[in-house]
């Protein structure tokens, strides 16, 4: 790219201009580049534009660095000065600087994009595509279904197709993994919500129902919901971005090649384990909130242990637990189906993988909630 | 630059040096006392088995790992000891096209390409659209400017990297496994584009491959690694290479074969 003078080439250039009659004499000298196109360009432009001229010659025979942007430059200032009726000639240049004027292709440069860009459609064309998109994803919703069923029966009948190594690894990352944070949060839910009942009861000197507003939060929609949430951040998106991104690196379409469904082989054992985990994971957040209760209950309330655990257990009726467990089963249910079928939608690309996981986090946690609502609703008719 | 006076490499400045380089992962060794120049103007091609250490040499010499010992030296710096500030110079003085391209997905050719241009210099939108323009023609993907990197094929992908790499007009061009997963007109069309690029632009290029068919037909110079010797075999013009070479295993890879009985008896009978 650089000329025969390149050792003693300086780093700044010179643009020498020289007028006679209606001709114009552009000396050049030093590097020519990207780095200073944008000034000699409006230099030269400025020159040409000054007065009237018929000619203009461009002479490269000092230049001793010129890039192709440059190059493309001189292109563009022959362009215009031929456009104003200005014959534009570029003298001396050497075998180097040829090659780099021969890599210009002047049709590439008025050629219109094969495509147009996106943001240019309409707002009709926009409303269309967005309406269309939401039709695709109510059918893959409904087609992710229906084979999560077919491969639910499947595994009924067939019960050592299951890949069982792999549902124990999710149990441990979904469950196992997730006990620490588990606890701590569903600790501090109880402790707050110990603490603010405190607040609201003690002035009615109400103190010892207390232990039972925790536990029946806790059991009835705290834990659940609570554990869900966090199982939907932590394992949805992560099922989401394995499937993802195992779809972007074609392992997916391997699966298929090799005769094995897709479905079956990777959201089975991850909806299975959530299935056992969730409830499990439930239990000890109930348990950690009503810990969480106690320790304000025995620090502020001036309760026993005994007693704060005597009022809880009399709050808890069987039914809330069950009810509670079925929940979280739900929940969790809904949860890993959810991330797995956003990551099958990933298509291409690291940007895509992150939409989806994205997606899953939010879709599930709305699911959870419009749950969580028809539960309440059903479990008191049912009661 | 003509082909011809390029071939005669020897009487150009050296633009990279490598002394003595090593590489290991953990107490593995990669290769050791490696020691070569990359002369201006020049396609050298990096080759040998897999396992070799091309790609380390190649991640060494464009400064994304560092070397176990030695000096990568470009224009009077180390580039094996640079600080952030000195190697981003650099990079700004190199282009690198990856085995798969490495397009961001997310973007348009058009904003790959874009990129460099607008982190790195002060052109105005209308100047970058126009050099977009001409890379892309350069490359002969004119017009696809708006298409997203998932919607081209296999060998325009490699060429719309080759755009993005050249995008700065760098004085060097790395590209690891050129021709890998390429069909055989296509992976040709693309030793076209290297020769007519290297030709034209007089950029330097180094090129990590072990498609033998690009080799005889685009390298000026060939570098030859081995897992077994940890080092460089064999250092040469390609046909030089293929017919006078005596040592077994440059044989063996010249002539496709297995290292087996048949290269050792042809080495030790002649």
């Amino acid at each position: 790219m650089k000329t025969q003078k390149q050792e003693d080439c300086p780093e700044h250039y010179n643009i020498s201009f020289n007028r006679k009659d209606l001709s114009l004499g552009i000396h050049l000298s030093g590097q020519f580049g990207l780095k200073n196109l944008m000034i000699f360009r409006s230099d030269i432009n400025r020159e040409i534009s000054k007065q009237k001229i018929q000619s203009v010659t461009i002479d490269f025979s000092e230049v001793c660095y010129l890039d192709s942007a440059a190059a493309l430059a001189f292109v563009q200032i022959e362009k215009e000065a031929a456009s104003q009726n200005i014959q534009c000639r570029l003298t001396n240049l050497n075998d180097e600087s040829k090659g780099i004027f021969s890599v210009i292709h002047e049709d590439a440069l008025i050629l219109l994009p094969f495509k147009s860009d996106q943001s240019q459609y309409g707002f009709i064309h926009q409303i269309g595509q967005s309406s269309s998109n939401i039709a695709g994803e109510f059918r893959n919703l409904v087609t992710f279904i229906g084979e999560l069923t077919v491969a639910f029966l499947y595994i009924i009948r067939h019960p050592k197709t299951l890949r069982w190594k792999d549902v124990l690894f999710y149990i441990q990352r979904a469950g196992v993994d997730g006990l620490p944070i588990v606890a701590l949060i569903g600790a501090l839910v109880g402790l707050i919500i110990a603490f603010m009942s405190f607040l609201q009861l003690k002035m009615i000197g109400a103190n010892i129902y207390v232990p039972a507003l925790v536990s029946f939060a806790m059991i009835k929609e705290l834990g659940p919901l609570m554990t869900a949430i966090l199982v939907a951040g932590r394992s949805g998106s992560a099922f989401a971005a394995e499937i993802g991104t195992m779809m972007v690196n074609e392992e997916v379409d391997a699966l298929h090649t090799m005769g094995f469904d897709p479905v079956r082989f990777l959201a089975i054992p991850k909806i299975l384990a959530t299935i056992i985990v969730v409830p499990i994971l439930t239990i000890y957040a109930d348990l950690f909130g009503i810990i969480g209760g106690m320790v304000i209950g025995v620090t502020s309330l001036d309760l026993t242990i005994k007693t704060y655990i005597t009022q809880s257990i009399k709050t808890i009726k069987v039914f809330d637990i069950v009810t509670s467990l079925i929940k979280a089963g739900v929940f969790a249910a809904l949860i890993a189906a959810i991330g797995c079928q956003k990551g099958f939608q990933v298509r291409s690309g690291a940007q895509d993988v992150g939409k989806f996981t994205t997606s899953a986090v939010v879709a599930a946690i709305f699911m959870i909630v419009v749950a969580d609502s028809i539960f309440a609703i059903m479990f008191y008719y049912i009661k | 630059m003509p082909k011809g006076q390029v071939l005669d490499i020897k009487k150009n400045t050296p633009i990279i040096v490598v002394k003595d380089l090593a590489a290991r992962f953990g107490d593995n060794v990669v290769f050791e006392n490696v020691n070569f120049q990359v002369y201006k103007g020049e396609i050298l091609v990096i080759v040998g088995a897999s396992g070799c250490g091309k790609s380390t040499l190649m991640k060494i010499m464009i400064g994304l790992d560092k070397p176990y010992s030695g000096q990568v030296l470009y224009q009077g710096m180390d580039i094996a000891c640079a600080e952030e500030k000195e190697l981003n110079q650099y990079r700004q003085n190199i282009g690198v096209l990856f085995q798969s391209g490495a397009l961001f997905s997310s973007m348009t050719l058009k904003e790959n390409i874009e990129l460099p241009l607008q982190e790195y210099t002060d052109l105005d939108p209308a100047a970058i659209n126009t050099i977009i323009k001409m890379k892309l023609g350069m490359v002969n993907l004119a017009g696809y400017e708006n298409h997203n990197p998932s919607e081209l094929s296999g060998g325009m992908k490699k060429r719309a990297g080759i755009a993005r790499a050249m995008a700065l007009d760098p004085k060097v061009l790395f590209f690891d496994e050129l021709s890998a997963g390429l069909d055989p007109v296509t992976a040709a069309e693309l030793d076209d584009l290297i020769i007519k690029t290297n030709e034209a632009l007089g950029t330097t290029m180094v090129i990590v491959t072990h498609e033998l068919e690009s080799i005889y037909k685009i390298a000026h110079r060939v570098l030859m690694l081995d897992k077994e010797a940890k080092g460089i075999i064999a250092e040469d013009k390609p046909l030089d290479l293929k017919n006078n070479a005596t040592d077994p295993r440059v044989i063996s890879f010249c002539l496709r074969q297995k290292p087996a009985e048949s290269a050792e008896k042809r080495f030790y009978v002649s």
